[in-house]
């Protein structure tokens, strides 16, 4: 099973479940089919059955109308008679008779009473006054007519239907037997034609697995065999295998290609590989040779570097001793400058201070003095303003007597307008113009009484404010007496302050400029010793940078040494390293025989380096 | 005489004062003259409601007091205080005090009311004698005016006594 491969699988596989469907389906169908046929047949057949009944129904209904109008038409050859004889009655019976359905018939008279009977037996006519009592009339419909003639009033006729039905049913029979054998013939040509289609169709999924079988094998599987026929010799490290490239399908062909610029990649790298390790050997063996000189060369030269770095580090430090001393007394000098600095500036500000202090106690006694001055002038002001007051007060008095007055002359005014009044009224109509004018005076009297009334009034209120204002006045004058008084001694107080402070300014001064003197030695001292400390300095940061250079020099040698070193460590491995990379490469067939060669020259080579 | 046709006859001049706090007036023609400045003479043994004496520019002239007459207690002399002399028509020269002078009011006839004068009552008692001091009513504008007879002042003293 192995051996049949993906293709064979996959076809076998898929066309047994398209066969399987296909059985199922062709069962399917079949039995569908058959459902529909019997189901069309049994719709045909109850079709027909209604059929016959409608038309059996119709037939008996025909066949009663025939034998009535037949009776109907005996009955008027029978009236047309004017006399009925026996034998023409016989004779109509029997022609009645003749109709193969009619089975009997009786002629009654009036009281229904039977006088002529005929009927069939073995289909022949029999005549007699009555039916036999064997005939059986139940199973025959009856006509029964009323003749309207005297001598046979009643007629009755026995039929039967029998025949037309035996007839009718006969026919459907039939019919349905056609139907049945219709439906059996189309049975059996339905089965003929599925077997065909499914013969048809097993044929073609063959056909097709056959045709799917083929084709995969020549457009897939042979290119993967020779796909793994290559990766056969690629697994031997055989990189010298060409491989063909037919049209089979652009996939394929593209995975072909790229395996075979993939090989080539290979094998030129590998050729290029092989070549560099031979040559890399080579050098190597170079180097370890030089490194080694260069190590010996860098030991001598470490050691005498060493020795001129330790005498270096020795000067350079005693030049930075001598350095640190100077810098401390420099800045010794300095913090002495920076304090008598100060101390300068501390005494300058009390002089200034004082000098202020001194200006503003002068200012003090100007203002003192001047205050005293404004306040004797207030108080002369206050003094005068007093001597007003008190003569507002008498004038205010006197505007009083004075209003008094006029109340006085108002009264009298008012009593000699009344007294004008009076006269008036005795004098009678003559003096009626001066009652006018007396009237008017007595308003005037009573106006002016009300007017004195109310300057009376104010001028007391005048009075109340002046005598407030006076009190008020005396009381300002006596403040500012005291505040005379306390001015004064402040001006005098201001004197003294300001002599003494004038003696303070004077010995600030002279401090100061003291002060100034001094500032200026030990600033000019400090500026030398600066210049010193910063010579010392740079001489010493010579000597630094002397030492650092000879350290690095130093350091440097060493470091070619230890250089010198791993490089020589280096080439051993690289040869190591080399050796190793050819005994890797080597099992590489690059492309025929003749490079074995030459790899087997390089080995040599690489022994003899050895 | 045509000036006094002219002058209506319906109406009257009264004279207003004030008596504690009423409001009384008598005819204007019935007054002489009005005094302020007054220097009374006592008359001790005359009867309370005359005052004294007044001397008024020579003549002398009995002054009553019209409160005690009205049945108001008496009161002192300030500066309000006026004398009203009468003609003497009214009465010998007399005058009476008065505690305010007020103004000269021209009323129409029509609005005064007189009171009915009863025959009877003269001999009735002294009862009665104040109330005949009293001739009607004014009606003012805003109040009402008692009006006073002026000749019926003397002979209320002379009743009292």
């Amino acid at each position: 099973m192995n051996r049949s491969g993906i293709a064979l699988k996959i076809i076998i596989f898929s066309s047994g479940i398209v066969l399987f469907l296909m059985i199922i389906g062709c069962f399917m169908v079949i039995q569908y089919e058959i459902k529909i046929l019997n189901h069309m047949t049994e719709n045909k057949i109850s079709h027909k059955e209604n059929e016959t009944r409608i038309k059996l129904y119709q037939a008996k209904k025909n066949l009663k109308k025939q034998l009535q109008q037949q009776l109907m038409d005996v009955i008027n050859i029978m009236k047309s008679f004017d006399i009925i004889y026996d034998q023409t009655l016989s004779n109509q019976i029997q022609m009645l008779l003749l109709q193969p359905m009619v089975m009997a018939s009786i002629f009654c008279n009036q009281e229904e009473h039977p006088f002529l009977s005929a009927w069939k037996t073995n289909k022949k006519i029999q005549i007699a006054a009555q039916l036999p009592e064997t005939f059986d009339l139940t199973s025959y419909q009856i006509i029964k007519v009323n003749t309207g003639i005297p001598s046979i009033s009643w007629i009755y006729l026995y039929y039967s239907s029998h025949v037309i039905e035996t007839r009718i049913t006969a026919e459907r029979d039939l019919a349905i037997e056609e139907l049945h054998q219709t439906r059996n013939e189309i049975y059996e040509q339905l089965r003929g034609v599925l077997l065909t289609q499914t013969f048809g169709t097993l044929f073609i999924i063959v056909a097709l697995c056959a045709a799917l079988m083929i084709s995969l094998k020549i457009f897939v599987l042979n290119p993967v065999k020779e796909l793994i026929a290559v990766s056969n010799r690629l697994k031997q490290l055989d990189l010298s295998v060409d491989i063909k490239t037919k049209v089979y399908s652009y996939e394929l062909n593209d995975l072909l290609k790229g395996i075979r610029q993939l090989l080539e990649g290979f094998r030129t790298i590998i050729s290029n590989v092989q070549d560099n390790a031979n040559m890399l050997s080579k050098s190597a063996d170079n180097m370890t040779g030089i490194a080694e000189q260069l190590t010996s060369h860098s030991i001598d030269a470490e050691s005498q570097s060493n020795s001129v770095a330790e005498a270096s580090i020795q000067i350079s430090g005693n030049i930075h001793s001598i350095a640190e001393h100077v810098e401390m007394i420099s800045d010794n000098i300095q913090s002495v400058s920076s304090t008598s600095e100060y101390l300068f500036q501390n005494i300058n500000s009390v002089a200034n201070a004082i000098e202020e202090l001194s200006s503003s106690l002068s200012h003090v006694g100007e203002r003192a003095q001047k205050g005293t001055q404004i306040a004797e002038q207030a108080v002369l002001l206050a003094k005068k303003a007093g001597d007003t007051m008190n003569q507002l007060r008498h004038a205010a008095n006197e505007i009083g007597g004075v209003s008094e007055f006029i109340q006085r002359i108002a009264h009298k005014t008012n009593i000699l307008s009344l007294n004008a009044t009076i006269e008036a009224a005795s004098a009678g109509s003559a003096g009626r113009g001066f009652s006018v004018v007396a009237g008017a005076i007595q308003e005037f009297a009573e106006q002016s009484s009300r007017a004195a009334k109310d300057i009376t009034n104010r001028i007391a209120g005048v009075q109340k404010g002046t005598s407030e204002l006076e009190n008020a006045f005396t009381d300002v004058s006596s403040i500012i007496k005291e505040m005379n008084l306390s001015s004064e001694s402040i001006s005098y107080a201001v004197i003294e302050q300001t002599k003494a402070v004038q003696e303070i300014a004077n010995n600030a001064l002279e401090a100061d400029e003291r002060a100034r003197n001094i500032t200026f030695a030990i600033e000019d001292l400090s500026k030398t010793a600066n210049s010193a400390a910063e010579n010392i300095t740079q001489v010493a940061l010579g000597a630094n940078d002397v030492s650092s250079r000879i350290q690095s020099v130093s350091q440097t040698i060493s470091f070619n040494r230890q250089v010198s070193h791993q490089i020589n460590e280096a080439a051993i491995v690289l040869n190591h390293l080399s050796g190793n990379l050819k005994d890797m490469v080597d099992p590489f067939k690059v492309s025929s025989n003749k490079q074995s060669v030459k790899n087997n020259e390089s080995e040599e080579l690489r022994k003899e380096i050895k | 005489m045509p000036k006094s046709k002219k002058l209506p006859v319906t109406k009257r001049q009264f004279c207003t004062f004030q008596l504690a706090g009423h409001y009384f007036g008598v005819d204007i023609l019935d007054v002489k003259e009005i005094i302020d400045e007054v220097t009374l003479t006592r008359i001790h043994h005359a009867p309370p409601e005359i005052m004294g004496f007044v001397n008024i520019r020579g003549h002398v002239h009995l002054v009553l007091d019209l409160r005690l007459l009205l049945n108001f207690s008496s009161k002192e002399i300030d500066d309000a205080s006026r004398v009203l002399l009468f003609h003497p028509r009214v009465g010998e020269s007399f005058g009476v005090m008065v505690d305010q002078i007020g103004h000269m009011v021209e009323v129409q006839d029509s609005l005064i009311e007189y009171r009915l004068s009863d025959d009877n009552v003269s001999g009735m008692g002294r009862d009665f004698r104040k109330a005949n001091l009293e001739k009607g009513v004014c009606k003012l504008k805003e109040k009402l005016l008692i009006i006073l007879d002026a000749s019926t002042f003397l002979n209320a003293v002379e009743f009292k006594r």
